[in-house]
């Protein structure tokens, strides 16, 4: 550990990580408790501005934005893990089966992927929700599943390139079967590729998800997210500027975070 | 007899016309013997080897022949009982150390590998007992230390030595070596050849040595086979083949042998 962070002592790395150890923090903390209860409608505070009571201010019903970015957040990073969780294990399986044995499956899969992958993953996430019907756990299915495609490729020409290496041929000579070379050999050597785009698969799923909760097919009210907040805080914008500023700007720092870790990661390679 | 190739062949099929890389190669080798290939560049030697490991691609390619290893043929046979020999009874190493091991693996565990495949009923101490064993075997400093590295922390001709344990680690009846000393210096390459000798010697193993250096082959080998665009040029014992060479083509490879006055 001491070493790793040594390794990665660079401005990039250590901005990154402190941006998103607050988040995650807050996000923890907000699993607990938050100040208010993020539902508790209160007329009196309507549209209150920013103030000792209320830090982030309230919203038109009253709520507390700041409550209610935890929640959204916590939403928002739980959607984007596992989105990008779906992405990464099936794109594995697929990209290193691909990229190891070729041939025929390789072909036909490959095939599949660039027809998928061609379309944006928010526009491929909205033809699997408009089957799947709205939700939290369809959007995460929905948006894991878009992402499967472009993990399968970074890992598929990953595993080529290494399939090229002599260690995979000694391998093969140990007697070693195809899951023990793809699995045990290859692919630790090609967590550095992976954990960068899983990085920055996770901000794309951020952003998409915020994207999709905007659209209003995201998470279901009256939970919480911070792309509907962004949408209902758009018809208050000059009366409440708070209500959109402070959920926008989580989610700008969530991604800016996130970038700047993934870049100091790869910067170190 | 260990391994017999019989009129063996390969004609690859990825391109538009066939290409015949090797043709009617035929060959014997005895347990405890180290016989060297040369042939220039393009030649087929490493074809060949690859043939005799079981790694050649089983699409796109046409072989021919037999290749007998203990009286079964490595061609035909079916895949599961191929990886039994691969690691156990054969096993091969290869011209570049820097590639040849894996980077995110310990030495320790690269070394132990075919233990680990083969030998599932020894346990975790018995392995790196062996593992030590092999790495000392190898004349390295400090297997410990060389146990727990990972390749980048070694040197070239340590790497090479790690494979080579790794190779004779579970005893097996053949090594394949494949221009294993091309990439080192010249002081490296004469240690890993003294030390390819006394593992010979020591454990009886048969060696396959690949190298289109001459004046190693005539170091290391009892018996030669001289390859030329993808044929076997001529055969025999190794002093026979460099002081009576009976072909031209074998004539020009001796005659071209830098000399080096020491
Ligand atoms: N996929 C392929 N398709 C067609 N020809 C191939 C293919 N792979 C290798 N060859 C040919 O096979 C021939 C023999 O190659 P091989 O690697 O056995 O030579 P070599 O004797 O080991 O040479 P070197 O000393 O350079 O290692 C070469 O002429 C090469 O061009
Ligand atoms: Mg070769």
């Amino acid at each position: 550990m001491k070493k790793w962070l040594k390794k990665h002592k660079n401005f990039n790395f250590i901005a990154g990580a402190i941006i998103t150890g607050v988040l995650l923090l807050t996000v923890l903390i907000g699993i607990f408790a938050t100040p208010y209860d993020t539902t508790q409608m209160n007329v009196a505070d309507k549209f209150a501005k920013p103030s000792f009571a209320h830090w982030m201010g309230c919203d038109n019903y009253g709520r507390d934005i700041l409550s209610r970015v935890m929640e959204g957040m916590g939403n928002t990073f739980l959607i984007a893990v596992l989105t990008v969780l779906i992405g990464t294990v099936f794109g594995v399986i697929i990209g290193a089966l691909c990229g190891y044995f070729g041939g025929l499956l390789d072909d036909i899969l490959m095939r599949i992927n660039d027809v998928l992958f061609s379309f944006p993953s928010i526009l491929l996430a909205l033809v699997i929700i408009s089957l799947l019907g709205t939700g939290r756990l369809n959007v995460t299915l929905a948006l894991g599943i878009a992402f499967i495609p472009s993990f399968a490729r970074i890992v598929r020409s990953e595993v080529k390139k290494q399939c090229s290496l002599d260690y995979v041929k000694s391998a093969a000579l140990m007697g070693a079967g195809h899951m023990r070379i793809i699995f045990v050999h290859i692919l630790p050597n090609i967590m550095p590729v992976l954990l960068s785009s899983v990085m920055i698969g996770f901000n794309n799923a951020v952003l998409a998800e915020a994207g999709l909760s905007y659209l209003g097919i995201g998470v279901q009210p009256p939970a919480a997210s911070l792309g509907r907040m962004l949408s209902e805080a758009q018809s208050f914008l000059f009366t409440a500027p708070w209500y959109a500023i402070f959920p926008g700007l989580v989610i700008v720092l969530t991604v800016l975070g996130f970038a700047l870790l993934a870049e100091g990661t790869t910067e170190e390679e | 007899m260990l391994l017999s190739v019989e009129d063996f062949g390969i004609e690859f099929h990825d391109h538009d016309s066939p290409e015949r890389v090797v043709e009617g190669v035929s060959f014997t080798l005895d347990k405890g013997e180290i016989l060297g290939i040369v042939g220039e560049s393009g030649s087929g030697k490493s074809m060949t080897a690859l043939a005799i490991a079981g790694l050649l691609p089983r699409k796109k390619l046409k072989k021919e022949g037999r290749i007998l290893f203990e009286g079964e043929d490595v061609l035909t046979m079916e895949r599961h009982k191929l990886r039994g020999l691969q690691g156990d009874e054969i096993c091969m190493i290869f011209q570049e150390p820097m590639t040849a091991l894996n980077p995110t693996m310990k030495i320790g565990l690269q070394v132990e590998e075919a233990l680990r495949i083969h030998h599932t009923e020894m346990n975790d101490a018995q392995r790196k007992e062996r593992a030590i064993k092999w790495l000392k075997n190898v004349e390295l400093d400090d297997p410990e230390r060389v146990y727990e590295s990972y390749p980048h922390q070694l040197s070239g001709g340590m790497r090479q030595r790690v494979m080579i344990a790794a190779a004779m680690v579970g005893n097996p009846q053949l090594l394949i070596a494949d221009e294993a000393t091309t990439a080192l210096d010249v002081t490296v390459q004469a240690q890993i050849i003294k030390l390819l000798q006394k593992i010979n010697k020591e454990s009886q193993v048969a060696i396959l040595f690949i190298s289109h250096d001459l004046s190693l082959i005539r170091q290391i080998s009892h018996n030669v086979l001289v390859m030329q665009n993808g044929h076997l040029v001529e055969k025999g014992a190794v002093d026979d083949i460099f002081e009576h060479p009976q072909q031209e083509y074998t004539r020009k490879l001796i005659s071209a042998i830098p000399r080096v006055e020491l």
